[in-house]
């Protein structure tokens, strides 16, 4: 019965894929004609069934692109790269959509030591890391029990090394997925859709104004209050700034 | 000879008494009003000499001086005028209205008569008598004047001021005139309009007839608000007065009085801008006004250059605001801006463009999107603020770099043209696409992530008991054949073991259970089982012959059991004892 079921979820959702494809393909005809608010639309009802990937948001941030709306246009290959981190073609987009912000922000480079670990960390996602630990852990057990049960002392000696090894793999990716969870954790992108905001100094309309902030740019949401977000640039300045001027990359 | 003149003058004389027989006498008195400390001179003139002249009575003044008599006879063109001027000088003795009354005269044997004159007293006057007739003359007749076009303007709204000196036609101003103190306009923006010939206009002063000339023509626009107060404009003239001598032409000699003229100093009450709806953007401009932004071209290729104009054009305080900055995308290179101004002030105020020109030069390809800029300014005529927001504009750099790679560019090669593959275009849609769900659960932490890493650990020390378990159960050889025959007689009385209590099908398949069993261990067909064999294959096997006896009794418990009464403990214990046997079989079973 319960596979039955299952069966037919299956089959449900392949039906819906198909369905999304065909949408899809119907998006990049329009697209491909210059109808590309019509193109958005369609997109969009794709991520209206809860399906995403990396490719329909790179195509939303194309068509985007092509009507000039700059915050949506980068959103969207923020996303996208999000999906598919090293995607050159999505990385080529972005930098055209970038060159049409305004805000020059200056990045502070991480150095030296806390740049090897962050490149380090970033190298898996989460889950990638979790799934090297199980591995490791169990060919660490079972080279540890085949350790335990080989009688030649060669044996013995190779199974017992690697099995070490093998632990030490598990701690360490381990340890990274901890490390990078966290870091995903604090990771809180978003986009600014205002044409304009105003960055104040406190989380209240009447308080001092820090800077400004235009249409486009990413900055870091680091704390929320009311109706009011606390932001960090790459430059490491920060300010409050209203919420509704900003979409978070990360869509809970 | 002489004589000859005295008769034709003489003859002239009478002839001319003739002809002019009309006789005046009149009254004047310097002054009609005057203070109780100032004299009064009254005149009593007539064209021909009379006789018995009865001045009035002075009862209501002391008489300080007089009677004098001045005669004045002298002809002219041929033309005899004649008058005789009695003059007193009076001083009032106190404060009020009076008449002095008619004197009489008589010329010709007639009586003359002057009209009553009323006087009046006033309170003592600062300056007695001495000059005050001509310095009184003049502050009455000479009047500067500040006209404010607007006394309670907006904050940097436009006003002007005009200096007017008005100067009654009774009395002249000589031409060194010149200004004193100029008027200094604190706290507000101003701006002097030139004039450039005093043109002497008519017009009315309190309701008489003047004469005016503009002096000074200024605009100003308050910079602060509140009452501001505007300094007074002081001027040295020199006021010519007609007195009352005359010189040998009979013109009026003028007295030369200089005077100093002040305007009074006017209070402007400046009201600020509301406050209700005032534009973020609002940078202070005030009047009437167009804006727009516009570029000197929309497409053109990276690192040449091109103009962006911010215009403000119109009416009002043009200079005293900033116009909006232009904000460009980060990638586009822009200059400081040219400011320029082509500003006009004239009564109206201000009128004109101000405009910044940006020089932007794009460093690379793609397009840059200009945005909209709002420019707010308060109309004074309609007393509420108004935003123009000008049209986005997409700049597109159709060549050049593009700023993903800011690698350096090839750099020239000779004649042949390399074909390298332009990587740094715009991508393409992506065609297929993998779908995947957006709600994804996280792997890790999860109890699947957790029970798979600790689960494992957990395995070695199972294996590590199982193992040694079974080393030991290896190491027992007696226990494992026990194991091994209880196996087996469970494996073939188990059938029998059901049975147990029903007395037929228990022994039935007792029976068939023993014979299974030799079957499986003997190879022996059914056909051949009889008893002796089963002993002799038995005794082959080394099988020890008390064990064969009891399989053989048992076997014969079995037949034995179907004609008798068989209880369930008998029952029991032949299941005991052919599992015992079968076991002990097995085990002595070579």
């Amino acid at each position: 019965m319960r596979a039955f079921a299952i069966i037919l979820m299956y089959c449900f959702s392949l039906f819906g894929f198909t369905q999304n494809n065909q949408a899809f393909e119907q998006a990049n005809a329009l697209y491909n004609d210059g109808k590309y608010a019509e193109a958005v639309d369609k997109y969009e009802s794709i991520l209206e069934s809860d399906v995403h990937s990396a490719e329909l948001y790179f195509n939303l941030g194309n068509t985007n692109y092509k009507l000039n709306n700059i915050a949506p246009s980068i959103y969207y290959y923020e996303k996208a790269l999000q999906l598919e981190p090293n995607d050159k073609e999505i990385q080529n987009n972005l930098a055209f959509a970038q060159n049409m912000t305004i805000d020059a922000i200056e990045k502070v480079p991480d150095v030296g030591f806390s740049r090897i670990v962050k490149n380090s960390v970033n190298t898996f996602s989460t889950d990638t890391w979790a799934k090297i630990t199980v591995g490791a852990v169990l060919l660490f057990v079972l080279i540890f029990l085949a350790y335990h049960f080989s009688y030649t002392s060669s044996k013995k000696r190779i199974a017992f090394v690697t099995s070490i090894i093998s632990l030490f793999i598990a701690c360490f990716s381990m340890a990274m997925a901890f490390q990078k969870d966290n870091l995903d954790k604090k990771d809180n992108p978003a986009i600014i859709f205002a044409q304009e905001s105003r960055v104040k100094s406190e989380a209240n309309k009447t308080s001092e104004e820090v800077f400004r902030l235009h249409e486009g740019t990413k900055v870091q949401v680091i704390e929320t209050y009311n109706d009011w977000k606390k932001i960090k640039l790459s430059d490491n300045s920060t300010g409050w700034i209203p919420s509704k001027d900003i979409k978070l990359l990360k869509d809970f | 000879m002489n004589n000859k003149n005295y008769i034709s003058i003489l003859f002239l004389i009478l002839a001319t008494s003739v002809a002019s027989a009309q006789v005046k006498f009149e009254a004047k008195v310097s002054k009609k009003k005057l203070g109780i400390n100032e004299r009064l001179r009254i005149d009593f003139k007539m064209n021909k000499d009379g006789d018995n002249f009865v001045p009035p009575s002075f009862a209501d003044f002391d008489v300080v001086g007089g009677p004098n008599t001045s005669v004045s006879n002298y002809s002219r063109n041929g033309k005899r005028s004649y008058s005789k001027t009695y003059s007193y000088f009076l001083s009032p003795k106190k404060r009020g209205k009076f008449t002095i009354k008619q004197a009489t005269i008589e010329i010709d044997g007639e009586t003359y008569k002057t009209f009553p004159i009323a006087i009046n007293v006033t309170a003592a006057v600062n300056k007695p008598n001495g000059n005050a007739a001509a310095s009184d003359l003049a502050s009455e007749n000479i009047h500067l004047v500040a006209e404010v076009s607007k006394a309670n303007p907006f904050l940097n709204e436009a006003i002007t001021v005009i200096y007017k000196l008005y100067v009654s036609p009774e009395i002249g101003v000589s031409s060194n005139w010149r200004e004193k103190e100029i008027p200094r306009f604190n706290d507000f923006w101003s701006q002097n309009i030139e004039i450039k010939s005093l043109n002497i206009q008519t017009g009315t002063y309190k309701g008489a007839e003047y004469r005016y000339v503009v002096l000074r023509k200024t605009v100003l626009y308050p910079q602060k608000t509140g009452s501001l107060k505007i300094e007074p404009l002081v001027m040295d003239i020199t006021a010519e007065i007609p007195s009352n001598r005359r010189d040998i032409f009979g013109r009026q000699l003028m007295t030369k009085v200089p005077k100093v003229v002040t305007a009074g100093s006017r209070t402007i009450n400046v009201k600020p801008l509301p406050e209700e709806g005032k534009p973020a953007d609002f940078k202070g401009a005030v009047g009437d006004f167009s804006f727009k932004v516009t570029t000197s071209k929309t497409q053109l290729n990276a690192t040449e250059s091109l103009q962006a104009k911010i215009e403000v054009a119109g009416k009002g305080n043009l200079k005293l605001f900033q116009l909006p900055k232009l904000t460009v995308p980060s990638s586009l290179e822009v200059y400081e801006p040219e400011h320029k101004e082509n500003v006009r002030t004239n009564l109206g105020g201000m009128q004109g463009n101000i405009s910044d020109t940006y020089t932007i030069v794009p460093q690379y390809r793609g397009k840059y999107p200009v945005p909209s800029i709002s420019f707010s300014y308060f109309d004074t005529a309609t007393e509420s603020y108004k935003r123009i927001t000008s049209d986005e504009i997409v700049i597109n750099v159709l060549e050049g770099p593009t700023a993903a790679t800011k690698t350096n560019e090839n750099s020239a090669t000779g004649v042949k043209q390399a074909v390298n593959a332009n990587t740094n275009t715009f991508a393409f849609i992506k065609t297929a696409s993998n779908w995947s769900s957006i709600k994804t659960e996280p792997f890790f932490k999860s109890k699947g992530f957790w029970s798979l890493v600790l689960l494992p650990f957990l395995a070695i020390p199972l294996a590590i008991v199982v193992r040694r378990k079974k080393d030991e159960r290896d190491a027992d050889v007696q226990g494992n054949r026990t194991r091994k025959a209880d196996r087996l007689a469970k494996k073939y009385l188990s059938v029998a073991k059901k049975a147990l209590g029903k007395k037929e099908a228990f022994y039935l398949a007792l029976e068939k259970a023993l014979h299974n069993y030799l079957k499986a261990k003997l190879t022996i067909e059914t056909s051949d089982f009889n008893k002796e064999k089963i002993e002799n294959l038995l005794a082959e096997r080394n099988v020890e012959n008390a064990v064969v006896l009891d399989f053989i009794s048992i076997l014969e418990n079995c037949e034995l059991a179907r004609y008798t009464p068989i209880t369930q403990v008998t029952m029991q214990n032949d299941y005991d004892k052919a599992a015992k046997t079968i076991s002990l079989i097995d085990k002595q079973l070579r």
